[in-house]
């Protein structure tokens, strides 16, 4: 299959637009970056004194968009940034909420859209050779299983939990979430894993890693993100068999799972009591739901602006519940636009994996894709009291940097089937 | 690879699934917004459980009831125009369950989806309501009450505007006494409760009204019957005892001097069947909705009775509850040809559709019998009670002195005048505060003559 010209699959429509692309780039990242300063202006001015260190970190911000741009276009010759100027926009809406609800914490978030970036280009240049993915692809399953484990140990050991999960490894001053890098190795071992003819062996071995995931974020009491790796799962099993049955199979067994830890142990149960009763308990199991309903409607289409809103003062404003404050203080309009951006995304990568160089390149895309589709669900519509509340992030716009360096890699993986990505192969 | 791009379809179901979800997600907010951003959990507009940015809102004549001054809401300037408006208007910390400020809140808030409350809050005032009632009525029927609890209701009859709505006890919202939910004297029993709406009442003699419309519809020579009262009626081995020792007396004088006897017999001789028919015809036992606030339901049962309790029954005391508002509606339905209107406190705007103009179907009299009670209504002023009473109204009513098992009997007078283009309807209602007669007429006067200046 490798084999196929990817010349062909250039439309017309593609041809024409190139002619227009050098002003298109500058015109997007312009506006982008307008954007940006205007929903910062109300951060840096909107306090008694001018805040220059924000005014600075902003500065650094988008003159590292701009560089990144173009030197990718002038040096490595990459002629797209779709994916680049969604991540940029996304991250700068987590920046300026940062900034304006903790300014202290702007520059280790700006560290870690730069950290984030950087590896969503070595990811991408690395996955780029189909031989050295192949190479990595076992020992990368080993080492992530070994890892998550290995996590799970030393938090039960020295940690302990934090808000019930054990699911942050923490240093002096400092914390990691382990998941978050191991759904990079999930993504990269399943899509690879199944490039290769299908033997008993290699399903058995993706099976079992997966399995040891799910089970270890089951003992992390991270229920989220085990979803998120189940619905993965799922996803990359049935793009390599097709097989509907066994998917439907898997689902059942799952359900029947759940049920059974829903009855031996009531209190995993216990976690989710508040869902679709809320407003019964404002002051209680529901007092993060009814406040994001009540703020994200209190600011209207177009927000009360950075700064003017009071979900903000709510535990994990910033984390969790940072659709709620986008909504609130930059209005239901911005926030859907983020949370469609990331459909637009899985579109995206549904089309692109049609012409990708390879299998392994389709099916991380659209894995990734609905990997973070998924989450985004689990995010927005846990927050809102539509799913049950599962406590997990929303990709780049969350203030965090596992999250913030896991969203720009599984960015690489959806990059990855674009053809246009490859400057060899795409030239005229 | 061409089987594997086919599958991606199983990523277009998970879009498919995203957007149903938001289209859900953005439906809610839209249907439900409003009530979310008026929880008392919203900080932008609560602070200390306290409302503080909301519209103001004015009384009939524009005066300002309440409204948000530097982030705290104030009531109108005059201690007995805002004691006596307070439980309509309502209080910034949502006790008073039935106030406007509660009911109303995310129309005060000045909440619509697509500004959020953005406008309320950068200019520190949401939207303004306007109410029907008249503060200065309101003042002079607080005055009048002389401290007594119980609750005062003047409407229009023709259209439902609620111009006087009055409860007793209450408190100064400008100055909330420390004491208020400690003290156990008494005196603020009930401080939080719109009597006019939530209280319920035993109705005396006001019921015998009642009782006169279950007569004339169910007995034919009513009018020509002559009746004998001895000073109580005896059912069984127990008596009904009556006010006075009136002799032989017709229909109308037995209403006029509300002869317990004779209405006693009058319940007995319809029976409970025939009674129970009236009252719920009349709207008894049914919640109607005044501005968005739900009356509570009267009550009258007489499935187990006696004949004993259904002459007790049958003058308004048993085990019978009747509701201000209900009361009020009764008589407004006597005085309109049998239409009985709904009252409204909240007038209407661009913001606020409300139950403007409704009749309350729940309550059937045929014009035919409305005139007939008038018709004795009128009789009970003008040839007992004695027009001097209330100079210049031609009113039409019935008092009544309720026993209840603590202290004083409730002063009831329910009534309404017949003049022209003064279509106005009342009910006083004074807990334990005496006679009607001599408790509740003078107070009926005094409102009503301040209404009458008020309106013309």
């Amino acid at each position: 299959m490798q084999g196929q010209n990817p010349r062909k699959n250039i439309s017309r429509a593609d041809k024409v637009r190139r002619k227009y692309k050098y002003v298109d780039r500058s015109f997007i990242l312009f506006l982008l970056t307008s954007f940006q300063v205007i929903s910062f202006t109300p951060v840096i001015f909107g306090g008694e004194a001018i805040d220059y260190t924000v005014a600075g970190l902003l500065l650094i911000y988008i003159l590292f968009e701009w560089l990144y741009v173009g030197f990718m276009r002038a040096v490595v010759k990459k002629v797209n940034f779709e994916l680049e100027f969604i991540a940029f926009f996304l991250s700068g809406i987590g920046l300026c909420l940062q900034a304006s609800v903790e300014p202290s914490g702007m520059l280790k978030q700006l560290i870690t859209v730069a950290g984030g970036v950087i590896v969503y280009d070595i990811l991408l240049w690395f996955i780029m050779d189909v031989k050295r993915v192949m190479f990595v692809r076992t020992p990368l399953a080993v080492f992530a299983l070994l890892f998550l484990a290995g996590s799970f140990v030393y938090i039960r050991q020295f940690v302990g939990a934090i808000n019930g999960a054990y699911n942050w490894l923490a240093f002096k001053g400092f914390s990691i979430q382990p998941s978050e890098f191991v759904k990079i190795a999930f993504i990269f071992v399943g899509a690879a894993t199944l490039d290769k003819l299908v033997t008993a062996k290699n399903i058995y071995m993706y099976v079992l890693f997966s399995m040891g995931c799910i089970g270890v974020l089951f003992l992390m009491k991270d229920f989220g993100t085990a979803l998120i790796f189940f619905f993965t799962f799922i996803v990359i099993s049935f793009m390599r068999s097709g097989d509907i049955r066994t998917i439907i199979f898997i689902c059942a067994a799952a359900l029947i799972g759940a049920v059974l830890i829903i009855y031996f142990r009531p209190h995993v149960a216990a976690r989710f009591a508040a869902y679709r009763h809320v407003w019964e308990d404002v002051y209680g199991a529901g007092y993060q739901q009814t406040r994001v309903l009540i703020y994200a409607v209190s600011g209207g289409l177009f927000g009360l602006g950075v700064g003017n809103g009071a979900l903000r003062n709510v535990y994990a404003a910033t984390t969790d519940l940072v659709f709620g404050l986008v909504c609130e203080e930059m209005g239901i309009f911005i926030a859907f636009s983020v949370v469609l951006a990331f459909a637009f995304i899985a579109i995206y990568a549904v089309i692109s994996s049609k012409s990708a160089p390879s299998t392994f390149y389709s099916i991380a895309a659209c894995s990734a894709a609905a990997m973070l589709l998924f989450q985004i669900c689990l995010n927005i519509f846990g927050i809102t009291d539509l799913l049950p509340l599962t406590g997990v992030t929303l990709p780049f716009v969350s203030q965090g940097g596992s999250s913030m360096i896991c969203s720009w890699a599984l960015f690489a993986f959806i990059k990855s089937a674009d053809i246009r990505a490859y400057p060899t192969l795409y030239k005229t | 690879m061409r089987n594997t791009t086919k599958r991606t379809y199983i990523i277009i179901f998970l879009i498919i699934a995203f957007f149903a979800g938001l289209g859900i997600m953005l439906y809610s907010f839209i249907s439900e917004g409003d009530t979310w951003v008026a929880n008392r959990a919203n900080a932008l507009i609560y602070k200390g459980g306290e409302l503080t940015v909301a519209g103001t809102i004015y009384d009939s004549d524009g005066e300002i009831l309440v409204s948000t001054e530097k982030g705290k809401r104030q009531y109108n300037s005059n201690y007995n125009k805002r004691v006596s408006t307070l439980h309509v208007v309502g209080d910034s910390a949502g006790y008073i369950a039935t106030g406007v400020q509660t009911l109303y809140r995310s129309n005060l808030i000045g909440y619509n989806f697509v500004d959020g409350i953005y406008k309320t809050l950068s200019s520190d005032e949401g939207v303004d309501i306007k109410l029907t009632i008249d503060a200065d009525v309101c003042a002079e029927a607080y005055s009048a009450m002389a401290g007594k609890k119980g609750t005062v209701i003047v409407y229009n009859y023709e259209t439902g505007q609620v111009i006087c709505m009055v409860s007793a006890p209450t408190y100064d919202p400008n100055n909330k006494p420390a004491d208020i939910n400690t003290n156990t004297s008494g005196k603020y029993d009930g401080i939080y409760m719109n009597r006019a709406i939530s209280g319920v009442f035993t109705p005396g003699s006001t019921f015998k009204v009642v009782t006169a419309i279950c007569a004339i519809e169910n007995i034919p020579d009513i009018y020509s019957r002559k009746f004998k009262c001895t000073g109580k009626k005896t059912f069984g081995k127990g008596d009904v005892i009556c006010n006075g020792v009136h002799g032989t007396l017709t229909f109308e004088r037995a209403l006029n001097v509300s002869c317990n006897s004779v209405f006693s017999e009058l319940a007995n001789e319809v029976g409970k069947d025939k009674l129970t028919e009236t009252v719920r015809a009349l709207g008894f036992g049914k919640n109607v909705t005044i501005s968005k606030a739900k009356t509570v339901r009267s009550t009258f049962d007489v499935s187990e009775s006696t004949k004993l309790d259904l002459g007790w029954a049958g003058i308004g005391q048993y085990t019978t509850l009747v509701n201000p508002s209900q009361m009020l509606m009764l008589m407004g339905a006597i005085a309109n040809s049998g239409k009985a209107m709904v009252p409204y406190i909240v007038e209407e705007s661009s913001e606020i559709v409300d139950s403007k103009n409704k009749v309350n179907s729940s309550i059937k009299l045929s014009e035919e019998t409305a005139a007939k009670v008038k018709k004795l209504l009128r009789s009970n002023v003008k040839n007992y009670y004695s027009d001097n009473k209330f100079p210049g109204l031609e009113m039409c009513g019935k008092t009544g002195s309720a026993e209840v098992s603590n202290g004083k009997s409730h002063a009831w007078f329910v009534g309404f005048s017949n003049k022209k283009n003064f279509p106005y309807a009342i009910v006083v209602c004074l807990e334990n505060g005496g006679l009607g007669y001599t408790h509740a007429i003078p107070v009926a006067n005094r409102v009503m003559q301040k209404v009458f200046k008020e309106v013309s």
